[in-house]
């Protein structure tokens, strides 16, 4: 069954379909869900999100592109969006946590390569972040990117150069690993 | 565009290093299906909500918010009456639907947190507050996606709920100490607190189960 007919079937109610359609961009969907939220609840909770808006805007995609470009759209939004609630509301228990915390210096060790690394895809801008991940992590093409986000092709592909960059300098202590 | 930061062995290297940044366990396709699916079905009646069913709705919820929100349908206060037919227009009657759902949205996701904690309190936690937080979870969303949000202060407060019932929706029927976390959450960002203030004086609107 191709993909107009799949749609179709979903549209006119088809279960089965339904499921056929899931199965074919969960893994996806999933993935960068992960990727980017870091968390399993979180990647499921936006996954699912993501399907349920999928299904009941169905009647609105027109097939001007890939249902994976759509749905991939749909995911970017739901998971960056979901992210930015999570951090204000994280912040706004950090402060709490600081407000009753006075004068507490934690100490820490000297954070490893993975533990370094982490940290500054971490740090890295929003829009630096998720080229980056969905390139050179999760495979995307830069059109796929750049459809997803609602941006130019070159918009992403200057944005992975300047990640990259910055990941460079990041973690500069460790440039033996690959210059050897 | 070439950086002058590119170079090859850098970025095969990052490459391969970032493959264990937050590396995905496998997909829980069916787990994941079966909320979806659920979530669908429970979704229908509410987009299959009728014009004729706000309008009952509204004139229903009227008789039993009483002065409370009577300004609210009123339209400045002279006078709406009782049978419901003298609402004034389509807005004032939207905004009066939306304020009942809000209040009932409210009290029951009021009960449900007092509930959750008091169970917690007793050193448990029963199966049956995950599935009711993901029933107020989609209401939740519902809220978030509809108007009555318009309110800056009780979209804040609809975004804390929805955090906290994702949290409890998670939860496994042995996390006790993870439920413990939520409670603790809870507490430091006054989220009951909050939800008690909204929630406006006087009696509960009757219950329109599944109108939102």
């Amino acid at each position: 069954m191709d993909e107009r007919e799949l749609i179709h079937r979903v549209r006119a109610g088809d279960g089965v379909a339904a499921r056929a359609l899931y199965d074919a961009h969960v893994d996806r969907v999933y993935r960068l869900a992960y990727r980017l939220a870091g968390d399993d609840a979180l990647a499921q909770d936006f996954t699912q999100e993501t399907f349920i808006r999928a299904f009941s805007k169905l009647d609105s995609f027109r097939g001007d592109s890939a249902l994976s470009t759509w749905l991939h759209t749909i995911t970017t939004t739901v998971v960056l969006n979901g992210l930015r609630k999570v951090k204000r509301f994280h912040t706004r228990e950090a402060d709490l946590d600081e407000a009753g915390a006075v004068g507490v210096t934690p100490r820490e060790s000297e954070p490893d390569l993975k533990t370094r690394f982490a940290r500054a895809i971490d740090a890295l801008p929003e829009g630096y972040r998720t080229v980056f991940l969905m390139h050179d992590v999760e495979g995307y093409t830069h059109e796929e990117i750049g459809a997803a986000l609602g941006v130019e092709t070159g918009t992403s592909k200057a944005q992975l150069s300047r990640a990259r960059a910055k990941l460079r300098v990041a973690l500069a202590d460790f440039a033996g690993e690959w210059a050897t | 565009m070439i950086d002058q930061h590119e170079d090859p062995r850098f970025e095969q290297w990052l490459k391969d290093a970032a493959q264990s940044y937050h590396a995905p366990r496998p997909t829980p396709r069916d787990e994941l299906w079966a909320r979806i699916a659920e979530r669908r079905r429970r979704s229908v009646p509410v987009l299959a909500l009728r014009p004729w069913a706000r309008w009952a709705l509204a004139a229903a919820a009227m008789l039993v918010l009483g002065i409370g929100i009577g300004r609210w349908s009123a339209g400045g206060g002279d006078g709406a009456s009782p049978n419901g037919t003298a609402v004034a227009n389509d807005t004032t009657n939207r905004d009066l639907l939306y304020h009942v759902a809000a209040t009932q949205y409210l009290s029951r996701t009021e009960a449900f947190l007092t509930g959750f904690r008091a169970d917690l309190r007793d050193g448990q936690v029963s199966p049956r507050f995950t599935g009711q937080a993901r029933d107020l979870l989609s209401t939740t969303r519902l809220m978030l996606d509809s108007p009555a949000a318009d309110d800056a202060r009780l979209r804040l407060l609809l975004q804390d709920l929805e955090l906290v019932l994702v949290q409890i929706s998670q939860l496994q029927s042995n996390g006790v100490s993870d439920a413990d976390l939520i409670t603790q959450r809870m507490d430091r960002s006054n989220v009951l607190p909050k939800l008690r203030s909204a929630i406006p004086a006087g009696p509960v609107p009757v219950r329109f189960e599944g109108a939102l």
